[in-house]
């Protein structure tokens, strides 16, 4: 009962950074926002993360409710079990993506009750006026949650955006495939305009859209600029804070807000390198997050791995940005063109390094460049059971990175050693603490740093 | 005599028991083979570019012990299963491997199939997931880029002549395939669901022209059967893949005949028609992404359409069955870590429920020791429905 798991709900995790430490105020406010909002008369959309539509809800004055980041902050809270039972009742097997899970229980309840859950965590998800899936090729519940909640909210009408990127081949130079691709994109984007004005019963003001596009093309740089800055030894702001300061990239693009954040964060990351001060004192190991989303109920594993010594100043998750100049968007005034392009340049973006070294993959490439750009002694990954999404693969990727990776040896004590990366896989969930064990985990912590022990003492041997 | 009428369906039993064994014989004699995956790669086009194609099987007799590997075990079990058994192997015989954008099981896992299994060729079809004009138009080119990388690798041109000629053949198939399960309509049935799941798999081990002899044959041996089976309450399966005999068979040893089903291998992928259109692609484009009713194709609710209208567009076919099958009892079958249908479950129930057809959801794990511990619950539903 929400109760009983409430008082389960962990001190705040401790942040290295005072950005990351606002964060939670900043989420709490955004989502009592929400329901706000709706108080007041606005318009609603159910929306997810990473679709390339933010700045499109924003210039049409529709207040954005990010499905995912409700169901993370009912793990965070401990209060999901209620939720997911829910789904469960109603046929939903627990094998499938509990965002969406813990999502569409909530929302039969709010349904069946006709105001929200009893102390819903953070005042709730209010009910939507539109919900916008996302036909990627990244996931296939943003193709079908929504369209499973129209089944108690069948009033509230779904736009479906297609938006693929090609697969890396062998054979298919991009080149070839970039134009309908691009194209494609764009028509889907300009559908969900008129998806919008239409519902809404408002035009698009594009002069605003190309504005918010602008600004988010500049935060994407920002945030760009100020992850590099974590390259510092020590590191100044690792994984757990990133975890904290993705919020913005996430969920507030196309917002001043947005840009403001990280312009601080910025200046703090640049303050705290000046005074070398790191998040730990004695930096010892420097790891890679190289896959995975966290299990939100548990981010003070962060802190134990901090508390060994072990930092992560790079994480793949949630790093869904690159500086605008390298992804070479073409010259367009258009906003809803410039927004297909930097969708289809950025989940290309790895594809030319990776056809220059044989056997490699975008994945890949991009661990590869982490590793070498951040200095980094090992690799962590999470596998959470319920989301193929992006834990699928990442094996694999391991054991490609061991296979085609191979730094200049080094002579040591009269053995050729190749660089061994060790890497560490851990198993639970995002949102379904059943499936998680923190003395198993913590142990699994332990003896990963143990074998980076090891591995660090033969270097220096 | 009874050897005479039962030589279709003893080739059969061989090409079930020993998957793919026609192909390695082809291999020999110099054919090309490509192993595909699932319902969406355009069939007509691998035959066309002069490749017999051999669509991809798991085996739930094998227990997953090599997979795991390289593979995550969140994987669809059905997906994992048919990596571990390639991983073994089975299909190392291939000259090429095509995925389809169907799921994010199939999708995310491209690169662990392309790399570990090392096949001379590989190609992704990537299908969207929405069906409106834009993603027909984008899916066209797609296809002409399929086409294109089919034929690098074939050294050969694709004429329209053979594409058509294609069309045509895997249309006759698909007509054959009709033309079997109508002799399930009758009570009892000519034919039990397990035997037919035999025949659909053994007809996708063919070359196309082989399995619509197969099927001939087929049809005239049965059509001679005598029905003497006592009639038994009638069921039909809806899930995603189900490519083994094994839990059909539970159903019918349970006290039941399966009679018609919405799955894969099945009416999903055997009742649409490929258009011959001016341009044969056009008719591709518009079998695979417009025909073929899977969840994972996002099907649009139309304007004014109410809820119970969308249900009817997206799973009228089950009600079609129902009624053309004279079903008594509905079956929904779904695998664990299977998003694009366990997301649909409710609905799927909600329009079963409103046929006033008994349904029963059951999700299993690919895998007969799994798939046995189902029985009571089956027992339990056809005794309700008798
Ligand atoms: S499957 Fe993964 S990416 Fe998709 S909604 Fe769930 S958590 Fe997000
Ligand atoms: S069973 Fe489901 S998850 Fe598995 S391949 Fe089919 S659609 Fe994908």
């Amino acid at each position: 009962m929400a109760e009983g798991e409430a008082t389960q709900e962990r001190k705040k995790r401790k942040t290295a950074t005072e950005a990351a430490s606002r964060i939670s105020s900043m989420v709490k406010a955004a989502i009592g926002g929400t329901v706000k909002a709706k108080q007041e008369g606005k318009k609603l959309a159910y929306t997810f993360i990473c679709c390339s539509y933010d700045e499109i809800i924003r210039a049409m004055d529709i207040v954005p409710v990010w499905t995912e980041n409700y169901a993370g902050i009912c793990a965070v809270k401990r209060d999901v079990n209620r939720f997911l039972e829910r789904a469960e009742s109603l046929g939903f097997s627990r094998s499938l993506c509990t965002y969406a899970l813990c999502g569409l229980g909530f929302d039969h309840m709010r349904e069946e009750l006709g105001e929200m859950p009893p102390n819903p965590p953070w005042g709730g998800q209010a009910r939507p006026d539109v919900m916008l899936s996302s036909g990627q090729i990244l996931c296939d519940p943003r193709n079908k949650w929504y369209q499973a909640a129209q089944q108690f909210m069948p009033d509230v009408p779904i736009y479906n955006v297609g938006l693929p990127w090609p697969l890396y081949e062998d054979d298919i130079e991009l080149a070839e495939v970039t134009d309908y691709y691009i194209k494609y994109i764009i028509r889907e984007l300009r559908g969900l305009v008129g998806f919008l004005e239409e519902q809404m019963g408002r035009k698009m003001d594009y002069d605003r859209l190309s504005e918010l596009v602008a600004l988010s093309e500049r935060t994407w740089d920002l945030m760009w600029e100020t992850y590099e800055l974590r390259r510092a030894v020590p590191t100044p702001m690792d994984t757990g804070d990133a975890m904290n300061t993705m919020v913005p990239e996430a969920f507030m693009m196309g917002t001043q807000e947005a840009y403001d954040f990280y312009l601080d964060l910025n200046k703090e990351l640049k303050e705290k390198i000046a005074r070398k001060e790191g998040v730990v004192e004695n930096e010892k190991y420097r790891l890679l997050w190289g896959g995975g989303l966290p299990s939100w109920f548990a981010l003070t594993d962060f802190n134990y791995f901090n508390s060994k010594g072990a930092v992560f100043p790079v994480e793949t998750t949630y790093r869904l940005i690159e500086p605008m100049v390298r992804l070479g968007i073409p010259d367009t005034n258009d906003p809803i063109e410039r927004l297909a392009w930097r969708w289809f340049k950025y989940w290309t973006y790895w594809y030319d390094k990776a056809r220059k070294r044989p056997g490699s993959e975008p994945d890949v490439e991009r661990l590869i460049q982490y590793i070498e750009d951040y200095q980094i002694d090992g690799i962590v990954m999470h596998e959470a059971f319920s989301c193929r999404t992006w834990h699928l693969g990442l094996i694999w990727q391991l054991n490609q990175l061991k296979k085609i990776y191979r730094p200049i040896p080094i002579l040591h004590l009269g053995r050729k050693m190749a660089r061994e990366t060790p890497s560490l896989i851990l198993e639970s969930d995002i949102v379904d603490m059943s499936s998680y064990s923190e003395p198993e985990t913590r142990s699994k912590i332990d003896a990963f740093i143990e074998t980076l022990e090891s591995v660090k003492s033969h270097q220096t041997a | 005599m009874a050897e005479e009428t039962q030589k279709g369906l003893s080739e059969v039993e061989r090409l079930y028991r020993d998957y793919g064994v026609r192909t390695r014989e082809l291999k020999n004699q110099g054919e090309r083979i490509i192993a595909y995956f699932c319902a969406f790669v355009p069939l007509e086009i691998i035959a066309a570019a002069g490749f017999v194609p051999l669509r991809i099987r798991g085996d739930v007799n094998e227990p997953i012990t090599k997979g795991d590997v390289e593979l995550e075990t969140i994987a669809c079990p059905y997906v994992r299963s048919s990596f571990d058994v390639a991983l073994k192997g089975r299909y190392g015989f291939c000259d090429g491997l095509i995925l389809p954008h169907s799921c994010d099981s199939i999708a995310r896992t491209y690169s662990v199939w392309r790399y570990v299994l090392g096949f001379p060729y590989s190609h992704f079809v990537n299908l969207p997931h929405t069906a409106n004009s834009s993603s027909m138009e984008f899916f066209k080119e797609e296809i002409k880029m399929f086409k294109k990388s089919l034929e690098r690798f074939a050294k050969k041109e694709i004429s329209d002549g053979d594409l058509a000629r294609y069309i045509t053949l895997y249309n006759e198939n698909r007509k054959k395939v009709k033309a079997l399960y109508e002799l399930r309509k009758q009570d009892p049935p000519l034919i039990s669901g397990s035997e037919m799941t035999k025949i659909l798999v053994a007809g996708l081990s063919l070359p196309v022209q082989e399995a619509n002899d197969l099927f001939d044959q087929l049809l005239e041996e049965i059509k001679k059967r005598e029905a003497t089976k006592k009639k038994l309450p009638r069921v039909m399966i809806v899930g995603s893949t189900v490519d083994n005999h094994d839990f059909i068979s539970l159903v019918e040893e349970s006290g039941a005949s399966v009679v018609v089903d919405s799955l894969c291998i099945g009416t999903r992928e055997f009742w649409p028609e490929t258009q011959l259109t001016a341009d044969p692609l056009d008719g591709i484009v518009d079998r695979y992404l417009g025909r073929i009713n899977c969840p994972r194709t996002y099907i649009e609710r139309k304007k004014g359409d109410t809820y119970q209208d969308d249900l009817e567009r997206r799973f009228g076919d089950i009600g079609m069955f129902v009624r053309d099958y004279n079903v008594d009892g509905v079956v929904l079958y779904m695998y664990k870590y299977c998003d694009p249908f366990g997301f649909e479950i409710p609905a799927r129930k909600a329009y079963v429920d409103s046929l006033n057809v008994p349904v029963l959801y059951l999700e299993d794990e690919y895998l007969s020791g799994t798939t046995g511990r189902l029985r009571t619950r089956i027992q339990a539903f056809l005794e309700m429905i008798e």
